[in-house]
């Protein structure tokens, strides 16, 4: 699903964001990606959604080479890929509906499907009765689910969470956590960037560790007990 | 997404953008406007007096004007060469008709040619068919008339109407030249005023490339916000026009004015012409100003968020 060949990005001012990184994904994984900030996290998220080229190495996403893609290309990828930020990066003059059926608006998919397809990815993340409010109107949770609900709309075949819950406080995040386990065991290939070691140890499954760019660890840990209360 | 589709959504984004930023849009509309009105004002002027001096040019007259005493019956040379295939109609005026046309135009000097019955020569009247006109052109006809012996002056219309028509050049000349200059600083407005509204919706931009927006979806209604702000402008200009044209022509009647700027009908296509100036001069302000330059960082990309060349949907 996500080869990562000898991969390295050095940006123009020499600040080297990866160096050497070699992994893969299988179709349906949940990995988590963890390191200090500036370990490379965001940088490589950004190299699979193709936000950036690498200067070294190769990337396959889907069968593709994400390095060699014509610009042209880029959307079709994107299609492909639902991205989560920690900043939940909604529109805020849009209502819920208008910002999560962003894809299928530009699709050219009819209102009765973007409806459809909208009330599926709300009632996903538990929000399907809020299809008219505004980002403003809602709480940090309820707007990460809003942008949560965004990136899976078009039923994406994997999912990228950058720091998704550097923004709530741990109940919420839990929740959080619980819904991209949720959606993973949908058949969805969820990377999810995290500094949060505590809740890692919480949720468990493959675990990438970066450090000055270089990937230190790829370690599995046994998948936790979901039902309990919040860590 | 269907051609159509797309230019549905791109034409209510575009409005919503405009209602958005409305008093800075107002700025690049009236811009367009004001530089589409100078330069069609004298455009129009310039196609008045073109007009005018066509007509005129279908009149133009040479007048022989003979010596004191002399009459036109007795210079059998002037008769031959008035019987030019090119002179539609000869007219003699003899010295009372002379006199009279003379008072009817400066009765306060009637002192001058009151006393003296011979005090105005005779005078033949040429009217002069320009289509057929010699090969070798007027002059030397003009020249043998001048040359005949007993003629005093040989007065040619068309050598004030080509005065004119310079004028009507210089008039076009500098509309075009005024109208270009202004024209510009209304692309550079409209340009500006895009560049703006990118600035504001750099956050949609980005996550409209983040969940796989083609260049063509994300630049559209920019691209129609210009059309519009250009259509606008063209509209208002061409209103003003026909507006000011029309209380030109009510007021001012049988003026030299009403003369020069509305003595024919309104040239309506021409208006159309003018508000398809201003479209394009609108659609040209947004392509230049998305063009591939850096706009602010985005949140998602590290590098700044370009905006694409275009693609397909």
């Amino acid at each position: 699903m996500i080869q990562f060949f000898h991969v390295g990005k050095t940006y123009s001012g020499g600040q080297v964001g990866l160096e050497d990184v070699t992994f893969s994904l299988e179709r349906g994984d949940f990995t988590f990606l963890t390191g200090a900030s500036g370990s490379g996290k965001t940088t490589l998220l950004r190299l699979i959604y193709r936000g950036d080229v690498p200067t070294q190495g190769q990337i396959l996403v889907n069968g593709r080479n994400v390095s060699s893609l014509p610009r042209s290309k880029i959307p079709y990828l994107r299609r492909t890929i639902g991205v989560v930020f920690q900043t939940f990066l909604l529109i805020e003059r849009k209502t819920v509906f208008e910002n999560v059926t962003y894809l299928p608006r530009l699709l050219g998919q009819d209102l009765a499907t973007q409806k459809k397809l909208a009330a599926e990815a709300l009632e996903q993340v538990g929000l399907a009765h809020r299809l008219t409010a505004f980002p403003s109107e809602l709480s940090g949770g309820e707007q990460q689910r809003v942008a949560i609900a965004r990136a899976l709309i078009a039923r994406p075949d994997i999912l990228l969470a950058d720091e998704p819950t550097g923004n709530l406080d741990p109940d919420l995040s839990w929740e959080i956590f619980k819904l991209f386990l949720a959606i993973n065991r949908q058949g969805t290939t969820v990377l999810l960037a995290t500094h949060d070691r505590a809740m890692i140890e919480r949720v468990g499954h493959r675990v990438l560790t970066l450090g000055g760019g270089r990937l230190l660890g790829d370690d599995h840990l046994p998948p936790g007990d979901l039902t309990e209360a919040t860590p | 997404m269907t051609l159509l589709q797309a230019l549905a959504y791109f034409l209510r984004e575009a409005l919503v953008s405009l209602g958005r930023s409305f008093r800075v849009s107002m700025l690049a509309v009236g811009t367009i406007a004001v530089s589409l009105f100078l330069g069609g004002l004298f455009f129009l002027v310039a196609d008045h007096l073109s007009r005018w001096l066509a007509r005129a040019q279908e009149d133009a007259k040479v007048v022989v004007y003979l010596e004191p005493g002399q009459a036109i019956d007795s210079l059998p040379e002037l008769t031959t060469a008035a019987a030019a295939p090119w002179v539609r109609k000869t007219l003699p005026i003899g010295a009372d008709e002379a006199r009279r046309r003379f008072l009817e135009v400066y009765p306060s000097l009637r002192e001058l040619v009151e006393k003296d019955a011979q005090a105005l020569p005779e005078s033949l009247e040429l009217t002069i068919d320009a289509s057929q006109a010699p090969a070798d052109g007027f002059d030397p006809w003009l020249a043998k008339l001048r040359g005949i012996a007993g003629v005093s002056l040989v007065d040619d219309d068309r050598d004030w109407l080509r005065q004119l028509g310079a004028v009507a050049a210089l008039v076009r000349g500098l509309g075009l030249v005024l109208g270009g200059v202004l024209l510009g600083a209304g692309i550079f407005t409209i340009a500006s005023v895009i560049r703006l509204t990118a600035y504001l919706y750099q956050q949609e931009i980005a996550i409209q490339r983040l969940v796989g927006a083609t260049e063509f979806y994300i630049r559209g209604p920019f691209y129609f916000e210009g059309l519009l702000q250009g259509l606008f402008g063209g509209l208002l200009a061409a209103g003003g026009l026909a507006i000011g044209f029309a209380v030109v022509r009510e007021r001012a009647r049988e003026s030299l004015l009403t003369t020069l700027l509305a003595g024919d009908q309104l040239p309506w296509g021409w208006l159309l012409v003018l508000v398809a100036v201003g479209g394009a001069a609108g659609l040209v302000g947004a392509i230049l100003s998305l063009q591939r330059e850096a706009l602010p960082h985005s949140p998602l990309e590290e590098t700044p968020v370009e905006l694409e060349g275009p693609q397909g949907a």
